[in-house]
């Protein structure tokens, strides 16, 4: 009878090593008929970009905007002619802004593509961090820490977060709502993000002889009434948040509820237009939003433009993540043209475009972006915008791009 | 007979398991890692929950000390930002097991004297240790900001990442996730064995009688007290050792930024899933279950990535997590309700019918 039960199982050890394996799957890499070097993500037709987004998650509304802003840059661009006769194509995968899901699904997105036009989420860059090194592989991360600049295949599009907080204290101080020797207060989102926000005003407050109240809050909870309570004991003057929208929502409708009515300045992810039909809608007039990519509602001819083709693609209530998703793809736009000009189209090429890239232009969808110096953040301007019910997208600037001062000064963690 | 049969079954499935490299890609080598994890997390719980009867909570917990002592233990010396002891990653992934196991016996006190939801309640006070730990010690865990990255494994020399020596098997190049597979695979086939092991000797005997009827078990001679701190310090050596397999996998160790994390309350519940629909107390079934729950998510968004599905976009689109998480959820519902015992007890009702044309062999117990 043994002799049954391994015959079974040779049978079933023969039967597997009959199938053919996944040998012989070598990179493809060489060269093209008019000496452009290609590699992965990259067919004689073809520049393939990867998209790994938020649609079913916490940021999904940020997500599906970006995604579109990427489609509608993709559109124009192969209109255009493309970039070395190939026409780019976008491969989107959706992580649900989980850093297990992204890992899992990253092996197998990674090998179809040159490089990522999308990257959302801080969680998901933080465990990507590694593999992109290990590949070489470009990625613009939805997310704008300058935690994430040691990484020099990180290719962050606008300004970061502590660059964004700085250049808005300076500009409501300019407005006359802050002064020096002020309290304000600091709400932040324990992480990547959070943090790096707060890096920002501790170091204006530092110039400014300004007293931060630092209060550290998680992405889950939901209701800061109790926070915002706290505050108005301490007496501050003004309010700063690096949160989610829903908690920006909290802050300010208790701001306005408890009496305290101080202005409140947040990073950009910290708004979104769902807002105006919340219960806090009638209590954001006291919100300031720093961004370094233009409102959808901006009056500028490309916004208006990226706008127009938005409402006849898609349904959905636009949001400021459309005009910066069109304004990551004209970068990339920008750095695939530098390799084709130096006829390499691999990830390496693309590395070393990217490094070449000195003032990569979004026609002000973004600031003029500087890639040349690793580690320093590639613009340190924003537009200051408040939130409007009437405007497209829920939000107007109040002031075209600017940089303060003291932003000039800053030195991000890991700048040289 | 039934041995043989039962061997000659589990013989197949290793010999496929260690044939699968040679035919995945790496993006489901990635995802049966994943299970991988679960496996052996689900093993080390399903004996404090269902052999010894103490519910636990705590789970994510000790996953969180796990991956934290291998980072700190494996990681260079001289880092002005975080600590680390330079040790060999092999001598780590021990010690990370050894320090999760202390941790475990340092709640012995709580375990041994509350039963049921209150030692439920009590563990899941662990989560939020862990959650606060993970956040405030910095120079540990490297912080919310940014982490840390662990050591690349090693074993002996033998680097478990793209460098060393170039191996080749039947044309295909064994690279790092090829080597994280048959690593993982060693994990969990000898936390599969001890933990069968401890489960028909002794020390299971012993768990099942403090879980039955504590007075009978001390009059028996059990010393309650040392059985259940030996089952929760045996569950948290486990999750320890899951727990350095997650910040291998993820090649980051990152505290999470809320509750709701990969070191999470979520994750303790996960947890439980798995041991609820695999069986309580069956340690095969702890394997089944997290094939169900750690996998689902994972296959699910691997197969609508290649195949389109779930392309529905904004409020209202059906996507692989939100279906994993109805599957799951239904799954848990209808094993409470219909069988309790678990896709163990089908499993091994059905043997036990096979086997049953064979005259004279006792039906063996868990």
């Amino acid at each position: 009878m043994k002799r049954t039960h391994l015959a079974v199982t040779l049978a079933v050890v023969l039967t597997l090593a009959g199938c053919s394996t996944k040998a012989g799957d070598s990179g493809s890499s060489g060269s093209d008929s008019s000496g452009v070097k290609t590699g992965k993500g990259v067919t004689a037709t073809e520049v393939t970009l990867g998209v790994m987004t938020d649609k079913s998650g916490v940021f999904k509304n940020l997500g599906l905007g970006v995604t579109q802003g990427n489609e509608l840059w993709a559109k124009d661009f192969n209109a255009a002619g493309g970039v070395c006769g190939r026409q780019v194509k976008l491969e989107e995968v959706d992580h649900g802004y989980k850093a297990d899901t992204a890992k899992t699904l990253y092996p197998q997105i990674e090998p179809k593509v040159l490089g990522f036009v999308q990257l959302l989420g801080s969680p998901v860059v933080a465990a990507l961090k590694q593999n992109l090194a290990t590949d070489k592989a470009v990625a613009a991360p939805a997310s704008w820490s300058s935690e994430l600049l040691d990484n020099p295949y990180v290719m962050i599009v606008g300004t970061t977060y502590d660059v964004e907080m700085i250049d808005g204290l300076a500009y409501l101080q300019e407005q006359g709502q802050l002064k020096d020797g002020d309290t304000i207060a600091h709400v932040y989102i324990d992480g990547e993000y959070g943090k790096n926000g707060l890096r920002g005003s501790q170091f204006y407050a530092k110039k400014h002889n300004l007293t931060v109240k630092e209060v550290k809050i998680t992405s889950t909870d939901s209701d800061l009434t109790n926070v915002v309570t706290g505050l108005k004991g301490a007496g501050v003057k003004l309010i700063a948040l690096t949160t989610t929208p829903a908690q920006t929502g909290s802050a300010v409708a208790a701001n306005k509820a408890l009496g305290l009515n101080v202005p409140v300045l947040g990073n950009n992810p910290t708004f979104d237009p769902a807002l105006l039909k919340s219960p806090a809608a009638g209590a954001l007039d006291k919100l300031t939003i720093v961004a370094s990519s233009v409102p959808f509602s901006a009056d500028l001819p490309k916004a208006k433009d990226v706008a127009a083709k938005y409402k006849a693609a898609y349904k959905e209530t636009p949001n400021g993540g459309v005009p910066y998703g069109y304004a990551v793809g004209e970068v990339w736009g920008a750095v695939l043209k530098k390799a084709c000009d130096n006829k390499d189209l691999t990830r390496d090429g693309i590395a070393a475009a990217l490094k070449q890239t000195t003032s990569a232009n979004t026609d002000n969808l973004v600031a003029a972006l500087d890639f040349s110096k690793p580690g320093t953040p590639a613009t340190r301007q924003v537009y200051a915008a408040t939130p409007d019910a009437t405007a497209e997208g829920g939000v107007r600037y109040v002031k075209p791009l600017f940089e303060a001062p003291e932003a000039k000064e800053y030195v991000a963690p890991h700048q040289k | 007979m039934a041995k043989l049969v039962r061997g000659a079954a589990w013989l197949v499935l290793l010999v496929v398991l260690l044939a699968l490299p040679l035919y995945l890609d790496a993006a489901w080598l990635k995802a049966g890692q994943y299970m991988m994890i679960g496996g052996v997390g689900a093993i080390g719980l399903t004996l404090v929950v269902g052999q010894a009867g103490q519910l636990s909570l705590a789970h994510a917990f000790f996953l969180l000390a796990g991956g934290t002592a291998y980072t700190v233990l494996s990681g260079p010396t001289g880092d002005d930002r975080v600590v680390g002891f330079g040790l060999d990653p092999g001598l780590s992934l021990l010690g990370a097991v050894v320090v999760s196991a202390l941790l475990g016996l340092a709640f012995a006190p709580v375990a041994g004297r509350l039963r049921g939801i209150y030692l439920g309640v009590a563990s899941l006070a662990l989560v939020f240790l862990g959650l606060y730990f993970g956040q405030s010690a910095e120079e540990l865990t490297g912080g919310t900001s940014t982490g840390r990255a662990p050591a690349p494994f090693s074993l002996f020399g033998f680097p478990f990442t793209n460098d060393g020596p170039q191996i080749t098997l039947l044309g295909v190049p064994i690279q790092q996730a090829e080597r994280t597979w048959y690593l993982f695979l060693l994990l969990t086939v000898l936390a599969f064995v001890i933990a069968r092991g401890a489960v028909r000797g002794r020390v299971g005997r012993s768990w099942r009688a403090v879980r039955d009827n504590e007075a009978a078990a001390a009059v028996m001679g059990v010393s309650v007290l040392r059985a259940k701190a030996g089952a929760f310090a045996v569950s948290s050596a486990y999750g320890g050792l899951a727990g350095a397999m997650t910040v291998l996998w993820f090649d980051i160790l990152k505290p999470d930024e809320s509750e709701f994390g990969t070191y999470g309350i979520n994750v303790s519940i996960a947890y439980l899933a798995m041991v609820i629909i695999g069986g309580l107390g069956s340690v095969p079934g702890a394997l089944v279950g997290a094939l169900i729950v750690n996998g689902l998510p994972q296959v699910l968004a691997l197969y609508s990535a290649d195949l389109g599905w779930f392309s529905g976009t904004g409020d209202g689109a059906l996507t692989p997590i939100l279906v994993s998480s109805f599957v799951y959820g239904a799954a848990i519902i209808l094993v409470v309700l219909f069988e309790p015992g678990g896709l163990a007890a089908i499993g091994r009702r059905i043997t036990q019918k096979r086997l049953r044309r064979q005259p004279g062999q006792p039906a063996e117990e868990p």
